[in-house]
């Protein structure tokens, strides 16, 4: 009793402590199997408060023990479809939590990734389907052919987060036989940018947000591009069915640049880029090539380096059919010539100093696309 | 690890130091103590903790030798000289071994500046001085002196307390009432790094990544404010932590902010800030040299001296020695000329305080000189002309981003807010806001520690 009274706080902190490294420890074996911990520096509790970070409640580890039989069944690449239901069933108040279950590698953002492989199983359908629907309008040209990836991911490129370049320079080429034109600023009347950190650079140092609508947040990854409510502007889907865009210009990459794998980026960026086009079909849609780091960035980061983002754009430049989505890359107006980031024109190795985007807006001026050079 | 505010501090370092410490019989407590300070500081500097051991060596032995020369209390003038010329010898060693590393860190690489080096050997020269003027009283042993050197919570960053302050001659009292209270300080100081200092290091983040050409005199003004408040969150907070392991483990609170914003007078803020280095100057500079009992220029010159010495000692641009410059020139104006009526008009010296010295401090942040001619060229702008590719509007998200950060640190700097705090601590409500502050905060450092970035999002 005296204890309690002389040293209520201190005891109030061991006891919170303790219960929350008891959930540490129940949470290692289901919910949390995903987070990383380092025994030697943190302490076991640490993986609640990263598992809060991702939306994982630790509330959930009560309802965890029957998810736990079937995180183990689990890794491979398709889920049957019962399982998956199941699993809704037992955890139903987050979305993350299911999905996190099934991830086969530990990643920072567990749900995100899982939402992702989930999606790829379906998005293979959907390819099929919206291939049908592209090959018919145009049907005068030679038919969009798709790039295949030469390989797979590597295990070791995907324990040590290395984003594997499966497409080499074939996208890239073919988009670039595209004959891009100057436009004015008019152009951008009907633009929507969507874009992370970077492209709110873009919105906030030009003076492009005059004609153009930006939905961009920092920290944006292409997991969230469709969900996301942009600080309340709504979701991209709201206002694709509230205007008519005639230009949607991407860039998002960087963020998840850790996380998943070229395969599983490639998978999402197309379903966004194919529901895009479902949701304003007249659109044109520019993919823009991920914007490099600095030459000192890239030699000192082991996942933020220029050739984790070159693979990852030779896989999304294969999109481009030059008709309806195009590739275009500015990295062509603030890289060296070895290919990195500009030192002047950045302080933090990321992103252009306020000055410099409108080198950004220049280049996008004269990569217009205008309808009688089309084709 | 040597940061208070990592995990491998507050949930490896510290829990097993404070059980061994407090399983261990009474004697061995002090040995402990210092072993485990020397540990920590290893993590730290696993090569130049050399330096700390033989300076602490060599600065035992002199002072030994100095106090051997009069036991009593009285002292004739023969050996007040003597010892005079050993702590003379000391201190001119010491200072050497600051200046000769400072020049390393300026001229060589940044790396070979050993830890906390600034405030050890401050304290060094202070047990010289004080045993030179009869101010510590029974003997050091030679464990109790290198405790005070090298004590784990006071190493990296102060605060500097004075050898007789410890009252290592006494065995400490120790109290579970004495423990919670070191603990609340404790978590109060690591809730204010990481909730509030942390949070608005970002701000400035922002403002060197839009490149201060850019910003708007509005955000200019935002950052200058924004980056007061961070760096007295972060001091204040290290200050606070420090201080709460020390009463933890017995030791009185060394006190090392007093609500500088409060001030009336660029003069009383530096009376409330960083205490123990003010304090410092003031005794072992300052006096010796006169202080203000002299004529005006004999003061002048004095003020000068601590000023640009200040300056020098906070870091190894040529913008720290402005800024001590400035500091000093503001405070001898402030002593010839208006410091008086400052006083005598309320609200007037109080807003003089919040105008200038957030200026003060972006002389401190921005160490290249070109770059901190632009930023002010940014905060009066019929100064600086128009700036480049400006967005007007930057300043609505940015306030929106940080508002929250500004009303709790405007709040903490007004004395009434932290002084409630402290008055109602035993309150429940308060204990359990204490126990949310830690968990928040450990909740922010796990969310960070995952990535490999201290702010990750792009």
């Amino acid at each position: 009793m005296n204890f309690i009274k002389k040293c209520p706080f201190f005891l109030l902190l061991i006891g919170t402590g303790l219960i929350f490294t008891i959930i540490g420890i129940a949470g290692r074996m289901s919910i949390y199997a995903e987070q990383e911990y380092h025994p030697l520096t943190t302490p076991v509790l640490a993986v609640m408060f990263t598992g809060i970070n991702d939306g994982i409640y630790p509330w959930q580890v009560f309802a965890g023990e029957s998810a736990q039989t079937m995180a183990q069944g689990n890794g491979a690449e398709e889920t049957p479809k019962s399982e998956l239901e199941r699993e809704q069933e037992t955890v139903p108040e987050e979305d993350g939590t299911a999905d996190a279950l099934d991830a086969p590698q530990p990643e920072t953002d567990v749900s995100a990734n899982a939402l992702a492989k989930e999606e790829t199983d379906t998005s293979e359908e959907e390819t099929e389907e919206s291939e049908e629907n592209e090959g018919q309008p145009e049907g005068e040209d030679a038919p969009f052919e798709k790039i295949e990836p030469a390989r797979a991911s590597t295990q070791e490129e995907i324990q040590n987060h290395i984003s594997a370049d499966l497409y080499g320079d074939a996208g890239v080429l073919r988009a670039a036989e595209y004959e891009f034109s100057a436009v004015d600023e008019s152009y951008f009347d009907d633009a929507l940018f969507i874009g992370d950190s970077r492209t709110v650079g873009l919105r906030d140092y030009t003076d492009l947000s005059e004609h153009a609508d930006f939905y961009c947040e920092t920290s944006l990854t292409i997991y969230k591009v469709l969900e996301e409510d942009f600080g309340g502007q709504g979701t991209v889907e709201e206002a694709l069915e509230n205007n008519a865009y005639g230009k949607i210009f991407l860039m998002v990459g960087i963020n998840e640049l850790g996380r998943g794998t070229t395969e599983e980026y490639m998978a999402e960026y197309t379903k966004v880029v194919e529901r895009l086009h479902e949701l304003e079909p007249e659109a044109k849609i520019f993919v823009q090539g991920v914007m490099r780091v600095s030459g000192e960035k890239n030699s000192s980061d082991a996942i933020f380096n220029n050739s984790n983002i070159n693979a990852r754009n030779n896989a999304i430049a294969t999109l481009a059919d030059n008709k309806q989505i195009f590739y275009i890359d500015v990295n062509e107006a603030v890289c060296d010539e070895e290919g990195n980031l500009i030192k002047d024109y950045t302080f933090d190795q990321i992103h252009l100093l306020g000055a410099y985007y409108d080198l950004w807006k220049q280049f996008l001026l004269v990569h217009g696309v205008t309808d009688d050079a089309a084709g | 690890m040597v940061s208070f505010s990592s995990f491998e501090f507050l949930f490896r370092f510290l829990p097993i130091f404070l059980i061994l410490y407090f399983a261990m019989p009474k004697k061995y407590r002090e040995t402990l103590l210092l072993l485990g300070s020397l540990v920590f500081y290893a993590f730290g500097e696993p090569v130049f903790i050399l330096v700390l051991i033989v300076t602490t060596i060599v600065n035992y032995s002199i002072g030994m030798q100095s106090w051997k020369v009069g036991e009593g209390f009285s002292l004739h003038e023969w050996q007040k000289n003597k010892r005079k010329k050993y702590m003379m010898q000391a201190v001119a060693l010491d200072v050497a071994v600051l200046v000769i590393f400072k020049f390393l860190a300026v001229f060589v690489d940044h790396t070979l500046l050993p830890l906390g080096i600034s405030f050890y050997i401050f304290k060094m020269i202070s047990f010289q001085m004080d045993i030179c003027r009869g101010e510590v009283w029974s003997k050091p042993s030679f464990q109790h002196a290198a405790i005070y050197f090298t004590m784990f919570p006071q190493v990296t960053s102060g605060p500097i307390m004075r050898y007789h302050e410890g009252e290592f001659e006494r065995e400490r009292t120790w109290s579970l009432e004495q423990f919670e209270d070191g603990l609340k300080y404790f978590v109060a100081g690591l809730g204010m790094k990481v909730l509030l200092a942390d949070r608005l290091a970002i701000l400035w983040n922002d403002l060197q990544m839009i490149g201060f050409q850019s910003i708007s005199t509005p955000l200019a003004w935002l950052g200058a404010f924004g980056y007061s408040l961070r760096l007295y969150f972060d001091f204040w907070g290290y200050s606070l932590m420090a201080a709460g392991l020390g009463v933890m483990l017995g030791f009185d609170f060394i006190e090392n902010f007093h609500h500088p914003y409060a001030s009336k007078s660029i003069a009383e803020f530096y009376r409330r800030w960083h205490m123990t280095l003010g304090s410092w100057f003031r005794d072992y500079v300052y006096i010796p040299l006169g202080g203000s009992r002299c004529g005006k220029k004999k003061l002048v010159f004095n003020l000068a001296l601590v000023w640009l010495l200040t300056g020098f000692w906070h870091g190894n641009g040529i913008n720290y020695v402005i800024w001590g410059a400035v500091l000093g020139i503001l405070i001898i104006l402030e002593k010839m000329f208006y410091g008086k009526k400052l006083g005598k008009i309320p609200v007037l010296g109080n807003l003089y305080v919040l105008a200038v010295i957030p200026l003060t401090w972006v002389v401190f942040a921005i160490t290249d000189l070109r770059q901190l001619g632009i930023y002010f060229g940014r905060l009066f702008p019929f100064i600086g002309g128009a700036g480049l590719a400006v967005n007007p509007q930057d300043i609505i998200k940015y306030i929106q981003n940080y508002s929250v950060y500004f009303i709790v640190g405007i709040l903490l700097c007004i004395p009434a807010v932290p002084g409630y705090i402290e008055k109602h601590k035993k309150n429940p409500i308060i204990i359990l806001l204490f126990v949310v502050l830690f968990w928040t905060s450990v909740y922010f450092l796990a969310s960070s520690a995952g990535n490999p970035f201290m702010y990750l999002n792009f």
